[in-house]
């Protein structure tokens, strides 16, 4: 596994909102072919690491290579390119409710890859099967679905241009722990079909066991523990232990703190 | 001192939004005219714009033609001048009324509806996502609907002229007792090609300010179904006021001496 290239490349990321700083510095790096869960309480720099990196957010200063090519300030066609070798499970999915189940799968392959409808709807079709959704889903719209059926959706939704790394965004936030299993299983599944590199967040530490390959702590906009997924209960790092016994005394105990206040 | 920091504030914000609004603005038309174009989105646009406006813009002409007749009548028959009823109404509608009213209800239909539509798309990652999947927000979202009300306005401001002189007429002939073919003859023999092509480019302009407010608005919303909610007023009411005060410049620009 050590032998694989970098996929993903993080030196130095720093952003902040006003006087809050969000990200400090953080390096961290995702090897081609891995699965690589970023773990974290919540307001420590999680999500705002993942929109640095597929491009919603624009860092302060740092750099992101991805297939070493450096993506900060990259924007317009450049960024688009960079765009169509990504795909993204949203938190909370993000379908396009105006768009029917089949059209939110096939969104990029008509608007970006300029495939025609006909065939834009067959991998679609595909797709949606391939996550467990029978063709007669197809129709519907997002508001008309469970959100553990949009979390597919929008699952098919990111394995549909066949890209080369996949981003999960808290895929099991808001689902029942069956539905999580489920949503995990896919994930792990398409993952390894698709021979894509991928990169999740989330908290719940559950699913980063199923999902990962490797696990890196973040606390305070910093990777403060990267490691196997399997020496995670043996890491001997104080923010490791307190997060994935869930204890509230720790080092840090002052984030859970300002977090109630919230 | 607090006074000059607060009045500070509010100027250094004045300045950052207009900024911001001008940007969004230049980047949103420089989207229209390059490709890829989305066909399809402006025809929904065009039929959601145009077409779904047309009642709403029909029966504010026709009544406002109608309300116009009775008032002229009852203030032109004070000097024994009712034979220019005809002549006011249709100057006062196609120059005026007809793109200016048009323009406010559909700033309240469209624009409320774009900047909720936006709005909601924002906070709940939708527009994230379409970056994601490699499609520009402002080509296949803003685009389209600055298009679109560019386009449409006009062609209700046009149907609203002939609703609205309707209206007058109806009033002028069947309740005032005006001969049909002399109010007619009157309506033709002061308008002219300026007096509806003025309206038609006011209307073009409302229509763009309309869908730059819903969508400027809509983009920029943030934190939930309040930001929304206050994302939606706030379309509202800046096109409201754009569209008066750029009535008068246009009108300024026509018809000044």
């Amino acid at each position: 596994m050590s032998a694989a290239p970098i996929k993903i490349a993080i030196r130095g990321l720093t952003k902040s909102f006003g006087e809050k700083h969000i990200l400090r510095a953080l390096d961290l790096d995702v090897r081609a072919g891995e699965s690589l869960v970023v773990i974290g309480a919540s307001g420590t720099g999680k999500s705002v690491l993942l929109k640095n990196i597929v491009g919603i957010l624009t860092p302060d200063s740092g750099s992101i290579k991805i297939d070493g090519e450096e993506v900060v300030g990259v924007t317009g066609h450049a960024r688009d390119r960079v765009n169509r070798k990504l795909g993204m499970l949203f938190q909370g999915a993000a379908l396009f409710d105006s768009l029917p189940l089949w059209e939110n799968v096939a969104f990029s392959l008509m608007s970006a890859h300029r495939i025609g409808r006909p065939e834009a709807r067959k991998v679609a079709m595909e797709c949606l099967k391939q996550v467990g959704l029978q063709k007669e889903n197809a129709e519907r719209f997002p508001a008309d679905i469970s959100v553990g059926a949009q979390k597919r959706v929008g699952l098919a939704r990111a394995i549909a241009s066949g890209p080369e790394i996949l981003f999960f965004d808290e895929p099991t936030t808001g689902i029942d722990p069956v539905m999580g299993d489920v949503i995990d299983g896919l994930i792990v599944k398409c993952v390894k079909e698709l021979g894509a590199t991928a990169l999740t967040i989330t908290h719940d530490m559950e699913s980063a066991r199923r999902i990962g390959d490797r696990v890196a702590m973040i606390y305070e906009g910093k990777i403060v523990w990267v490691g196997d997924v399997d020496r995670i209960d043996s890491s001997d790092n104080e923010y490791v232990d307190q997060f994935i016994n869930g204890s509230i005394d720790g080092p840090m105990s002052a984030l859970i703190a300002g977090n109630e206040g919230r | 001192m607090r006074l000059l920091q607060a009045i500070g504030s509010v100027f250094l914000n004045f300045l950052t939004s207009t900024g911001r609004l001008a940007l969004f603005t230049g980047l949103s038309v420089s989207h229209i005219v390059r490709p890829p174009f989305y066909p399809r989105l402006l025809l929904r646009q065009i039929i959601d714009i145009g077409y779904y406006s047309l009642p709403v813009v029909g029966l504010t002409a026709v009544f406002t033609g109608m309300v116009l007749a009775l008032q002229s009548y009852s203030g032109f028959a004070r000097f024994n001048a009712e034979s220019a009823i005809a002549t006011v109404v249709v100057l006062s509608i196609t120059r005026e009324l007809a793109p200016v009213l048009a323009g406010l209800m559909v700033a309240g239909r469209i624009g409320a509806a774009m900047a909720a539509e936006i709005g909601t798309m924002r906070v709940t990652e939708q527009i994230d996502a379409l970056s994601t999947l490699s499609t520009n927000p402002y080509k296949y979202l803003v685009a389209p609907r600055l298009l679109a009300g560019f386009i449409m306005l006009p062609c209700c401001v046009l149907v609203a002229d002939i609703i609205g002189v309707f209206g007058g007429y109806l009033i002028s002939v069947h309740k005032l007792g005006f001969n049909p073919a002399v109010y007619l003859k009157n309506t033709w023999q002061f308008l002219e090609v300026i007096d509806v092509v003025s309206g038609l480019v006011k209307a073009g302009v409302f229509g763009f300010l309309i869908a730059l407010m819903g969508c400027y608005h809509g983009y920029h919303s943030r934190g939930g179904a309040q930001g929304v909610g206050s994302a939606t007023t706030n379309a509202v009411v800046s096109a409201s006021i754009l569209i008066l005060a750029s009535n008068y410049l246009i009108t300024e620009a026509f018809f000044a001496q």
